[in-house]
């Protein structure tokens, strides 16, 4: 009888495997039951929570202030930098106009806050407090506050699943900000390096060279800082350079990350004729990256 | 084998031992973290195998599999095929004394973590060498407080 069982159980959990890695039917079913299990990543967070607030119970009201003080003194320096950044922002939105090219440069963003690190040491995934009921949707951009951390795995009614990019599954098209070289940029497991790969033996990379999403997969927005290179081996005899790179977005610590969202239905009209174009070319779903 | 089972001690260690499996384990140690729903299913299958089998350790695994984010079904192949285990050993495994229980928790929470990295490797993960079995060491060293532990609960609130 327990052979039996044992049976059909080994028959169906085989069965699920397979249709869940070759077809996307399961999708709802664990999505559902990632929204039941809402109260369990919930609990799983509840600890962080009440040592963040049992400190909080024990900082000084100077402590405090100083804090303050120092937040308010960060938050004009920025406020200034903005003030600089919009001009720019304006002067290059009118620039682009002329030049009869569409893009947006400014994307909309929600906060998030972390609540769950994935429990598998071997993937690097963390869930965000964001889902469905607030319009995330697979695939979308996540950043923190230094640069590109991750995108949308997966998405239940409150929580979504991010997978970053040092996972050895994730990859991202780059570019370097110095002369917009373009390649890729794989996770390697580690989330203190990711490889830059078919970068060809001759090509103009330095260390400390910036690398920003190209956006050319169509997936992640262009512009972001996403890594640092910082470390060059060229082997004598190998066709292309082995490239390190350092992530720059603090993937270990971010409690609060932002969620990107893609421009709607590309941008507002403008009175030319090839804007069809650019916006489609974004919404074609990139491969890996 | 337990004369009473308490059904709200049994729905509370699996939410608890669900909370357990993605929190409360300092960062960089997440290796060493105990199988911890392993164990439960270890422990009712084996003190209670006439309410507890392979259906109930397969469902279990469905919801590690959510939790985990893993192909769904690869956890719960492994949790039934455990649950089956201890239920084919159940009764010689009352006789063990605790040193050899805690063996066996070893090995069949060893069996789970090898199927387990077995078939995310055939769907492509990557090698991790052998720590995979820290999870089923840890395990067993908790076992044994686990048990005694379990054992107090039962027999207060049943």
């Amino acid at each position: 009888m327990p052979g039996l069982r044992l049976l059909l159980v080994i028959i169906v959990s085989v069965t699920l495997v397979v249709a869940d890695q070759h077809y996307d039917r399961l999708t709802p079913v664990r999505s559902t039951l990632a929204t039941g299990l809402t109260p369990v990543y919930w609990l799983g967070n509840a600890p962080y929570q009440f040592s963040d607030w049992v400190v909080s119970l024990f900082t000084t009201r100077e402590d405090v202030k100083q804090e303050n003080e120092d937040l308010k003194a960060r938050l004009l320096i920025l406020e200034r930098r903005a003030l600089k950044y919009a001009a720019l922002a304006s002067e290059n939105n009118e620039l682009r106009r002329l030049m009869n090219s569409s893009e947006l440069l400014d994307d909309r963003v929600i906060v998030s806050q972390v609540v769950s690190v994935s429990p598998d040491p071997y993937s690097h995934e963390i869930i965000i407090n964001k889902g469905r009921s607030d319009g995330l949707q697979v695939g979308q951009a996540i950043l923190d506050a230094h640069g590109l951390m991750g995108q949308v795995v997966q998405t239940s009614q409150v929580t979504s699943r991010v997978l970053l990019v040092s996972d050895s599954s994730h990859a991202v098209p780059v570019e370097v900000v110095r002369n917009g070289l373009r390649a890729i940029l794989l996770g390697t497991g580690d989330s203190a390096t990711l490889d830059l790969v078919h970068v060809p033996d001759t090509a103009d990379i330095r260390e400390g060279d910036l690398l920003v999403s190209s956006g050319l997969g169509g997936r992640f927005p262009r512009g972001y800082p996403v890594a640092e290179v910082s470390l060059i081996n060229k082997e004598p005899g190998e066709p292309f350079v082995s490239i390190q790179a350092t992530p720059k977005a603090q993937l270990n610590q971010s409690r609060l990350v932002l969620v990107v969202f893609p421009p709607k239905d590309g941008v507002p009209a403008l009175p030319t004729s090839n804007n069809n174009q650019a916006p489609a070319i974004d919404k074609v779903p990139g491969g890996q990256g | 084998m337990l004369s009473v089972i308490s059904y709200p001690v049994f729905v509370l260690s699996v939410l608890v031992s669900l909370v357990l499996s993605i929190s409360l384990f300092p960062v960089g140690w997440y290796e060493f973290r105990p199988e911890w729903l392993g164990l439960i299913v270890f422990y009712w299958t084996f003190r209670a195998p006439a309410q507890f089998g392979i259906l109930f350790a397969w469902c279990l695994g469905l919801l590690l599999d959510v939790l985990e984010a893993t192909p769904l079904g690869v956890n719960a192949l492994a949790m039934g095929v455990i649950a089956f285990l201890v239920f084919t050993i159940h009764q010689r495994l009352r006789m063990y004394p605790m040193p050899q229980q805690c063996l066996m928790v070893f090995l069949l929470l060893g069996i789970n973590q090898m199927l387990v990295h077995f078939l995310k490797q055939m769907l492509g993960g990557e090698d991790a060498g052998f720590s995979y079995l820290w999870p089923a060491l840890t395990s067993a060293l908790v076992w044994p407080l686990f048990s005694i532990l379990m054992d107090n609960i039962n027999r207060k609130m049943g």
